[in-house]
C-alpha cells in the first residue's frame, strides 16, 4: 500500500548530503494557512534552508534547486540562489537553457520561468536570437495566447534590437509568420498585437502613407473574413486615433455591415481605394455588426451629428447588443445632451 | 418549468465561510505552489471573512492574536515583509522582503486591528527605493547583480504594490511618482487598456485594474488621458461575467479586475450587474469557495475575488441581500478596515 510514497529515498539517506544537518521549518505556534507539504519538498526545503544559510554554491546545491522548482515553479527565492549559483560555478548556460526547454513546456505561467530564461539569454548573448525565436514560435503552437510567452517574444526582439542583431530580414520573417498565426485563427488577439508591434510600435517600423495605407487595409480585409472579429476592428480603431485620422472617409466599407440584409447597400464613390465587403453579404453573417453601429455612430459624432449618433447608440442599447444596454445608453445621453 | 432551478444560484454564505475558515487551517498539497506567498493566501481568506462580517463571530481573539504573532514574523529586520516562514533565517540575502507580500500583510494586519506600532516605516520606506527600476518599475524582491530590478516580473503589478504601500503609509518618498506614472502611462495598447509593461502587445484585465489604481493613486485625479477608450475596452469584456482579454473565457477574478477599474472610474452603474452576479453565483462551489468558472475546484485567489466583486457591484442593491461590507476598490480591503487603517497611521505617526 505504501509502496508509491516509500519509494522516496530522503536525502539524510544519500551519501551526498550526509555532512548537512537540515534546517526545518519555523512556522511558530500560529501558523497561518499552514501547506500540507509532501515528503519530498519538505525534505528539500529543510536542506535548502540549510545550504542557503551557508551560502554552499556546489553542484549539489544546483541539483537541489532543481529538486525544489520540479515542486513548486514559483518559488522566487530559490530561482534567485540557482541562477547565483550557476553564474558562480560558472557553469555553461546553453546546457541550462536545454533543461529550461523542457521545463518551460510543463511550466508556461510561471513567471519565474521566463525570468530565469531571460537573465539566461542576456548572458549567453549569441549573436543571432534566430534559434530562440524558433523555440518560442513552437511553443506558441500548443498555446497561442500565452500571455507570458508572447511577451517573452517581445522582449527577445527589444533586447537584440538594441544590440543590433536584428536585421531586416528578421523582421520581415517575423511579420510572415505572424500572418501565418492570423491565418491559423484570425480572432487570436495576442497575434494582432504582435503584427501592431511590428508595423507600427516597433523601432524602424514604416509609418508613411503607403505603409498605413497597407494596414488599414489589411485590417478591413480581416473584417470582411470574420465580420464579428472584436480583435480586427479594434485594430482598425487603434490605427485611427493612433494616426488621428478620421473614421467618415472609411465608412463605404463599414455601413454594409449596420444594415439588415433587405435593405440596399450603398454604393462607395469611384475614388474609393479600400477592400470592400462582397455584395451581398454572406448569409451566414448576423446583421447589423455591433461594431460596426459603432464605428458609424462614433463617424456621425466625428461630423457634429450628434441626433443621429445618438439613435445608432440608442438602438445598440435597445436591440444589437443588450449586454451593454447601460454604456450605450450612456453614449447616446453623452450625444443628445451636448 | 421551475425544478430545474440551480441550487447555486443562491449565495451560500455559510459555505463561504466555512471554507475560508478551513483554508485558515490547512491547505492542500496542490497549494505548495504558493508557499513563498503564503501572506497573500492568508489575506484572500482572512480578507473574504471580514467582507462576509464573519471575522470576529467566527474566529477566536486568541486566534487572530496568533495570526497577528505570524505576520509580524515575516517582518524582514532592513524592513518590508517576507511571503511566509519558508527560510527560517534571518538572513536578509537569501530571505528577502516580498513587495506583494508586503502589500497583503499590511492589509491583514489592519484588518485584524493590529496595532501597527512595530511596523517599521523607515525600513519600508527603504525596501521600496531598493526595489525601483530606473524605468520606474518595481521588482518583487530588492534587485542585485544577480538578479535586476528591471525583468519579466517587474510591471504595473509591482507598481500597484508600491503604490497603493505608499498611500497606506501616506508617504511616497519610497518611490519615484514621476518615473512610476511614465512606466504605467506607456504599458497602453493600440486597444486602449493597459499591459503588463510597456510596448506588450496586449492589454489585460489584471494589468488594467492595477494601472487605473496606481495612477488613480498617484495622480490623484480620474481625469488621466484616454480614459474613454479604456471604459469602452473594460465594459466590452463583459460577456456575463467578465473575460481577461477579447476571446477569451469569462472567469470570476475579472469580473473584479474589470469591475473594479470601471469602478475606479467611475461607471459602476454601466456593467449590466445581474448577468455578472449570475455568473459569479454560478461558480461557487457546492461546499463553499468559487472556482474561477462553474464547475471548478475553488481556490483562495479566486474565491476571494468573486466576493469582492459581488461587494463591489452588489453589496448596494437591495435585492441582492448578500450582506458583504462595502469593499474599498482601491486597496481591495473592505472600507471600514481602509479607514481604521489610515487612523491608525496617524496615531503611530504622531506617537514616533
Amino acid at each position: 500500500m505504501a509502496a508509491a510514497t516509500s519509494s522516496y529515498i530522503p536525502l539524510a539517506q544519500r551519501n551526498l548530503w550526509t555532512d548537512i544537518q537540515p534546517i526545518p521549518q519555523d512556522d511558530g505556534p500560529n501558523p497561518v494557512v499552514p501547506i500540507m507539504y509532501s515528503e519530498e519538498y519538505r525534505d528539500a526545503m529543510d536542506y535548502f534552508r540549510a545550504v542557503a544559510a551557508a551560502e554552499e554554491r556546489s553542484e549539489r546545491a544546483l541539483e537541489l534547486t532543481e529538486t525544489v522548482i520540479r515542486l513548486n515553479p514559483a518559488h522566487y527565492t530559490v530561482w534567485q540562489y540557482r541562477m547565483a549559483t550557476l553564474l558562480e560555478l560558472k557553469k555553461d548556460l546553453k546546457e541550462e537553457l536545454q533543461l529550461m526547454n523542457e521545463f518551460a513546456v510543463q511550466n508556461l505561467k510561471s513567471y519565474q520561468v521566463w525570468h530565469h530564461r531571460l537573465l539566461l539569454l542576456t548572458h549567453i548573448s549569441p549573436k543571432d536570437p534566430s534559434s530562440e525565436v524558433e523555440y518560442i514560435h513552437q511553443s506558441l503552437l500548443p498555446d497561442p495566447k500565452n500571455y507570458h510567452t508572447w511577451a517573452y517574444l517581445h522582449w527577445l526582439y527589444s533586447h537584440f534590437y538594441t544590440l543590433g542583431r536584428i536585421s531586416e530580414k528578421h523582421w520581415q520573417d517575423e511579420t510572415q509568420w505572424c500572418e501565418e498565426m492570423l491565418g491559423m485563427d484570425g480572432r487570436n488577439n495576442s497575434a494582432w498585437g504582435w503584427r501592431w508591434y511590428l508595423r507600427v510600435a516597433r523601432p524602424e517600423a514604416q509609418n508613411g502613407k503607403d505603409a498605413l495605407k497597407h494596414e488599414l487595409s489589411y485590417a478591413l480585409k480581416a473584417i470582411h473574413l470574420i465580420p464579428h472579429n472584436v480583435s480586427a476592428w479594434n485594430y482598425l480603431r487603434g490605427l485611427l486615433r493612433h494616426f488621428k485620422l478620421p473614421l467618415s472617409p472609411l465608412l463605404p466599407a463599414i455601413l454594409p455591415y449596420t444594415i439588415r440584409p433587405s435593405a440596399t447597400v450603398p454604393e462607395p464613390s469611384g475614388d474609393f481605394d479600400f477592400p470592400l465587403p462582397s455584395s451581398p453579404l454572406p448569409d451566414d453573417t448576423p446583421l447589423p455588426v455591433p461594431f460596426a453601429l459603432e464605428y458609424f455612430g462614433d463617424a456621425l459624432l466625428e461630423q457634429n451629428q450628434n441626433m443621429e449618433a445618438g439613435e445608432v447608440f440608442g438602438q445598440l442599447s435597445t436591440q444589437y447588443d443588450k449586454m451593454r444596454a447601460g454604456y450605450w445608453e450612456f453614449r447616446r445621453r453623452d450625444c443628445v445632451e451636448e | 418549468m421551475t425544478d430545474t432551478a440551480p441550487a447555486q444560484h443562491t449565495f451560500k454564505r455559510n459555505g463561504h465561510i466555512n471554507y475560508f475558515l478551513r483554508c485558515l487551517k490547512a491547505l492542500p498539497t496542490a497549494a505548495q505552489s504558493s508557499d513563498s506567498n503564503r501572506i497573500t493566501a492568508a489575506f484572500f481568506c482572512i480578507s473574504a471573512l471580514d467582507l462576509l462580517g464573519a471575522l470576529y463571530d467566527k474566529t477566536s481573539e486568541e486566534q487572530r492574536t496568533g495570526w497577528i504573532d505570524w505576520i509580524w514574523s515575516l517582518q524582514a529586520p532592513i524592513g518590508g515583509f517576507r511571503g511566509s516562514t519558508y527560510m527560517t533565517t534571518n538572513n536578509d540575502r537569501t530571505s528577502p522582503a516580498h513587495l506583494p507580500s508586503t502589500y497583503t500583510a499590511l492589509l491583514t494586519l489592519a484588518i485584524l486591528r493590529a496595532p501597527l506600532d512595530q511596523l517599521n516605516i523607515p525600513g519600508l520606506i527603504s525596501f521600496l527605493k531598493s526595489c525601483q527600476a530606473e524605468d520606474g518599475s518595481f521588482s518583487p524582491i530588492p534587485g542585485d547583480n544577480v538578479y535586476p530590478n528591471e525583468g519579466f516580473q517587474s510591471d504595473v503589478r509591482m507598481v500597484y504594490c508600491a503604490s497603493v504601500i505608499s498611500d497606506i503609509i501616506a508617504d511616497v518618498s519610497g518611490i519615484n511618482m514621476d518615473r512610476s506614472k511614465v512606466f504605467v502611462h506607456s504599458c497602453k495598447t493600440w486597444e486602449g487598456a493597459y499591459a503588463s509593461r510597456p510596448g506588450l502587445i496586449e492589454a489585460q484585465g489584471g494589468t488594467t485594474y492595477c494601472s487605473i489604481a496606481t495612477l488613480s493613486v498617484l495622480e490623484k485625479s480620474k481625469s488621466f488621458i484616454g480614459v474613454k477608450e479604456t471604459l469602452r475596452w473594460l465594459i466590452s469584456r463583459q460577456i456575463g461575467g467578465f473575460q481577461g482579454r477579447p476571446g477569451k473565457l469569462q472567469d470570476v477574478c475579472y469580473s473584479f479586475w474589470c469591475g473594479g477599474a470601471i469602478s475606479i472610474l467611475g461607471y459602476t452603474n454601466l456593467i449590466d450587474r445581474d448577468a455578472d452576479k449570475s455568473f459569479l453565483l454560478s461558480a461557487q462551489f457546492p461546499l463553499g469557495g468559487f472556482g474561477k468558472e462553474p464547475e471548478d475546484y475553488p481556490d483562495p485567489f479566486h474565491s476571494y475575488l468573486a466576493l469582492a466583486a459581488l461587494s463591489l457591484n452588489h453589496s448596494n442593491s437591495k435585492e441582492a441581500g448578500l450582506g458583504l461590507k462595502d469593499l474599498n476598490v482601491m486597496w481591495n480591503v473592505s472600507e471600514d478596515s481602509a479607514r481604521w487603517l489610515k487612523q491608525e497611521i496617524n496615531r503611530i505617526k504622531r506617537s514616533q
